[in-house]
Order: C-alpha cells, then sequence, then structure tokens
C-alpha cells in the first residue's frame, strides 16, 4: 500500500492537471450560473496549472526514490523539466484562448477540459518509461487535440482540420503500436524476460553486440509513429493543413504542446537505445536535415501567415532532431568523457530550444489573434500590412518573436540555436552543426518578410485593425512571452536549472 | 503442420499491411477508418501470440489497453466525421480538401 501511495504522490502534476480538467467540465456542464460567467472556466484552469507547476517544482527537487508503477513511469528531473515547460505552454495557451473564443463566438467551457487533458497526456508522455504507457499517453494527447482541431464546428475548414488530423494520427498510431509489440517481441531474445520498459531494455542492449532483427524494425515503426506527432519531413503532410484550419488558439497549443510532447518520449526512446545506434543514427541525421530544409524551403512561398508558421514549425522541429542527433552520437573517436559532456549538452540544449520555441509560437499566433476582428481570423500576409503604423505594439512584439523564431540575437531562439550548434560540434557532427547554420540564414528570409511587410508597406485602405474589448488574455500572454523571449535570450543563465534537470539523464 | 507462433506473426503482418495499404487508396473516410481499425486489430494479434509464446499475461494486457484506446478514438473519429456530414452532405476525401499548397 505504501508503494502505491509513493507512486501516486510523484505523479502529483498530472493528476492535478487531469482532476481540475474534469472539474471544469462537471462544473461547466451542472450549473448555468458559471457557464454564463466566462472568466470562471479558464480561472479554474489557471489555477490547476499553477499548482501543478508549482508540485512539479517540488518534485524537481525532492526526486521520488525507487520504482513507481512496477517502473512504468518516472519522476526524474528530465520529465519534470518537460512538464514545466508544457505547463507553462497550457498557462499562455488557456490566456489567449480566452480572447480567441470570446471574438469568435466559441466561448465553451470544454475547451479549458480539452486543454488541459491533452496537457496531461503530453505530461505522461515525458515520463512514460514503459512504451505501453507512452502509446497511452500519445492517445490522452491527440483524442483532445482532435477534438480541439474541430472545436469551430460551423466552419468547414476547422471541421477538415480535425478530420484530416484524426485519419493521419490514427494512422500513426498503429505504427506507433506495431512497433511496440515488435520491440516487445525483440525483446525477448536478450532479457530473460520479454518487457517493454525502456531502463530495462536499454540496460539489456548495452550488454550485447547483436540486436534481433524485430526491435530493430520496432524502433523503425515507433519513430514513424513519432514522427507523424513531431511532424518529421517524410510524415509532416498534415501539419499545414491543420494549422491553418484548427482555430487560432488551438495551433499556437497544438504547435508547442504536442511538439514537447513528441520530443520528450524521442529523446528518452533513443536514449534508450544508444548502445545500438549504429543501426539508426544515420537515418535520424538525415531525417534532421531534410526536415530543417524542407521545412524552411516550403515556408519560402507561403503568403498565409498560419501556413508560414506551420512550415517553420517543421523547420524547427528538425533543428531540435539535430540536437536528438548530438544526444545520440557515440562515435568511437571520441573518449567516454567527452560522449558524456556531449549528451548531457545536447540534452541541455533540446530542453533550452522547446522552452524557447513554444514561448516564441504561442506569442506570434498570440499576435494574430490580437489582431483577429469579431468573427474573422488573421490569415494571410496582406492582413498585416503597414502594421507598425496601424498598431505599433502589435508590430514590435511580432518582430520580437519573428527575430527570435530566425534565430539572431539578443532573443531566446538565438541562444536556443547556439546551444544546438555547440552540442553538435562538441559530439562531432560538424557537417550536422553546418547545415543548421545554412538551415537557419535560409528561414532567416521569410521571418523578415513578414518584418518587412508589417514596417515598410502602406496599410490597405479600411482595414484598422479593431481589438478585442477584453483582449486582457491574449495581452497577457504577449507580454509574458516576449518578456521572457528578451531576458532568457539575454541571460540564458535564469534558464540553467531546467538545462541541468534536462540532461541529468544519463545513458543506459 | 502445426500452426506456430510465427505463423501468427506473419498473419498479422499481412493484415497490418492489407490495413496500411487500404488507408492508402480508398477515399470515405469511413472506409479508411475501418483499415486503420484493421491495423490496431492486427498489432493486437501479435501482441496476444507474442504473450502466449513467452507464457506471459503481460501481451494479454496490452491488448486490452489498445481496445480501450482504440474505441476512445472511434467514439471521437464518428463523431468528427457526422459533424462534417452535417455540414456538406458527403464525407469523400477528394471533396473535404479546401486547403492545398
Amino acid at each position: 500500500m505504501m508503494n502505491t501511495e509513493h507512486s501516486l504522490s510523484a505523479i502529483l502534476p498530472m493528476q492535478i492537471v487531469m482532476i481540475t480538467g474534469m472539474l471544469v467540465l462537471l462544473l461547466d456542464s451542472c450549473i448555468p450560473a458559471w457557464r454564463n460567467a466566462k472568466i470562471l472556466s479558464p480561472g479554474l484552469s489557471l489555477i490547476g496549472v499553477g499548482i501543478a507547476f508549482l508540485s512539479s517544482l517540488h518534485i524537481l527537487n525532492n526526486p521520488p526514490v525507487g520504482k513507481l508503477f512496477g517502473g512504468a513511469i518516472t519522476a526524474d528531473p528530465f520529465s519534470q523539466a518537460c512538464s514545466i515547460i508544457l505547463l507553462i505552454t497550457a498557462a499562455l495557451a488557456i490566456l489567449i484562448a480566452m480572447t480567441y473564443l470570446e471574438n469568435m463566438d466559441l466561448n465553451h467551457g470544454e475547451y479549458y477540459c480539452l486543454v488541459l487533458f491533452s496537457t496531461s497526456g503530453a505530461m505522461i508522455m515525458a515520463s512514460a518509461l514503459d512504451l505501453i504507457v507512452l502509446f497511452i499517453a500519445v492517445e490522452i494527447l491527440s483524442v483532445a487535440l482532435y477534438v480541439l482541431a474541430g472545436f469551430a464546428r460551423t466552419k468547414v475548414r476547422s471541421e477538415e482540420a480535425a478530420l484530416k488530423y484524426f485519419l493521419l494520427g490514427a494512422f500513426a498510431a498503429g505504427f506507433l503500436l506495431y512497433g511496440i509489440a515488435l520491440i516487445y517481441g525483440g525483446s525477448g531474445f536478450i532479457g530473460l524476460n520479454p518487457t517493454t520498459n525502456l531502463a530495462v531494455i536499454g540496460k539489456s542492449l548495452s550488454m550485447i553486440s547483436q540486436p534481433p532483427a524485430m526491435m530493430i524494425m520496432g524502433l523503425g515503426l515507433l519513430l514513424v509513429g513519432l514522427g507523424f506527432k513531431a511532424g518529421l519531413v517524410p510524415f509532416h503532410m498534415w501539419t499545414p493543413d491543420v494549422y491553418e484550419g484548427a482555430p487560432t488558439s488551438v495551433t499556437a497549443y497544438m504547435a508547442a504542446a504536442a511538439k514537447i510532447g513528441a520530443f520528450a518520449a524521442i529523446l528518452r526512446v533513443l536514449n534508450a537505445f544508444i548502445p545500438i545506434s549504429g543501426y539508426w543514427l544515420i537515418v535520424i541525421e538525415v531525417i534532421a536535415v531534410l526536415t530543417m530544409f524542407g521545412g524552411n524551403i516550403l515556408a519560402l512561398t507561403q503568403d498565409n501567415v498560419k501556413r508560414m508558421l506551420a512550415y517553420s514549425s517543421i523547420a524547427h522541429a528538425g533543428y531540435l532532431l539535430v540536437a536528438v542527433a548530438a544526444a545520440c552520437n557515440s562515435g568511437s573517436k571520441q573518449s567516454i568523457l567527452q560522449q558524456a559532456t556531449a549528451h548531457s549538452s545536447a540534452f541541455g540544449a533540446a530542453a533550452f530550444y522547446l522552452l524557447s520555441y513554444s514561448l516564441t509560437t504561442i506569442g506570434a499566433f498570440g499576435v494574430l489573434i490580437w489582431l483577429s476582428k469579431r468573427g474573422r481570423d488573421i490569415q494571410t500576409l496582406n492582413d498585416l500590412k503597414g502594421l507598425a503604423r496601424t498598431d505599433p505594439a502589435a508590430a514590435y512584439t511580432m518582430l520580437i518573436f519573428m527575430l527570435s523564431l530566425g534565430g539572431i540575437p539578443p532573443t531566446m531562439g538565438f541562444m536556443g540555436k547556439w546551444f544546438i550548434f555547440n552540442a553538435t560540434m562538441q559530439s562531432g557532427q560538424t557537417w550536422l552543426a553546418l547545415l543548421l547554420g545554412v538551415a537557419s540564414i535560409i528561414s532567416i528570409y521569410y521571418y523578415l518578410h513578414v518584418v518587412w511587410v508589417m514596417c515598410f508597406q502602406e496599410p490597405e485602405e479600411g482595414t484598422h485593425s479593431v481589438r478585442a474589448e477584453s483582449a486582457n488574455g491574449v495581452q497577457t500572454s504577449i507580454y509574458v512571452a516576449v518578456g521572457s523571449t528578451l531576458l532568457f535570450g539575454i541571460l540564458p543563465n535564469l534558464v540553467q536549472p531546467l538545462m541541468d534537470a534536462a540532461s541529468s539523464l544519463l545513458r543506459p | 503442420m502445426a500452426i506456430t507462433t510465427q505463423h501468427y506473426l506473419i498473419l498479422s503482418a499481412i493484415l497490418f499491411t492489407i490495413g496500411v495499404i487500404g488507408v492508402l487508396i480508398k477515399r470515405n473516410p469511413i472506409v479508411i477508418f475501418m483499415c486503420i481499425e484493421l491495423m490496431l486489430n492486427a498489432v493486437n494479434l501479435s501482441f496476444v501470440a507474442l504473450g502466449r509464446h513467452y507464457g506471459q499475461i503481460n501481451g494479454q494486457m496490452y491488448v486490452i489497453f489498445a481496445l480501450a484506446v482504440a474505441a476512445a478514438e472511434v467514439s471521437v473519429g464518428l463523431g468528427i466525421i457526422v459533424a462534417i456530414f452535417r455540414s456538406r452532405e458527403t464525407i469523400d476525401i477528394n471533396e473535404v480538401n479546401l486547403m492545398k499548397f
């Protein structure tokens, strides 16, 4: 009994988020007065996220000892670092949703409960040590996101986005599950007991020379499944359509949270498979290069801002995958100590980049929401023409987000790319680091194009942006995002505890 | 000829492939969805066969998890399809395609 309580207290942050979600759903559907007071559901959600944040910080400082749930879940510092980034994302997403939903007449409490459910799913993805728990976590995240993508039920594009996301997501889930089955089968050849536990698999893999073919196939299928979720290049087809069609507040949340969850899972899974990295590292490197260049080149031609940000998010997934490749590179040329240093700095870089990417993406979509008129979204670059004159505050915050996405100092995006570049150099993959630099230079063109349209073009006649009557939610969120993008860009040491926590994940 | 674990695994691989091909060539979301279910159930067959082969209960347990998740997916997916049919009177994938490059 003692053991169960111990386990339950270690997953307290996820439980708090989930229970808050259920409470919001119940109160919203049972009490009409609650439903009419539009502020209560997001308020309660924010309180829940805040408590979960504190609880996560507490667990980070006092990590639980021993196995939790028989080793199926872990509460190590890496999982808590990812949870903290996710909870920040969720809080910002709830704030921008308050304004957006009111603008679009979609103000239903279910929205917040779905955001909370998917956040808890992503948090479990970061903590799952057993592959079947990972599968369930992926589904908790995805099923809530399918509904969110179709949240604007009367808009055909939103419905279409939901259908596409759902069909491709379920398709990917099939690959993910088949990969798990094959890894389960393959683990019977190497250990004493067949298992899907990553810690056990990692340990037994480090003791053998030739892994079973079934396990390699399983890992491949698992990566296809996770690659779909993260939007890596051969599996990215859904990203632009879904990001464009889904309500903007959902796109902002989805772009950040799904990516954090997917990369936390990719990092943890591949970390366990490092002993056999000779079989798959080259695949990861190739996908990373394809993703960086594919995303950036496709983004060049877009004139729809949401679509451009979707392609840019693909490119950012590529940069993150470079960090993954750096973390998993165990080249024979290096000493054990060098390998360990490169491993931990790559994990720290990935965590920093995830935080910077989430803050900036949510901020950029937040500016679009800030500008959206009642019942109408900002979609194309034309809508942003001459924004610096009609609405300077929005234009200059957008400018900072674009600089950060493009990786120009003194923003957080620059520091993130610099950390990844450094880690890749340390791990001895110079060519990958150089390609990362080239891809970033390509991306600067289309980010600066947005800035050029905003600052140096005349506003079109009669397109005065009308702000929402109560834009407090989105404004708070944007200012927090801008503030931290600049602050952490200038003083990245402030994020050091988070990076240390993420880099404490050891090689098997 | 005795039926061994290998036979089950091969059958499951064939079923999975049929499911994948179906998803790629069919145009009706409901049929695509049935193919996805076929994929998931093919995996379930693998799990059960492997669990029996190793004499472990884990395989069967994973199937229960997978079934529960698939049921949740069905309910959400059919909901989305019904919502689309209500607003467009068609669910053909070629027509539900406003957004392109």
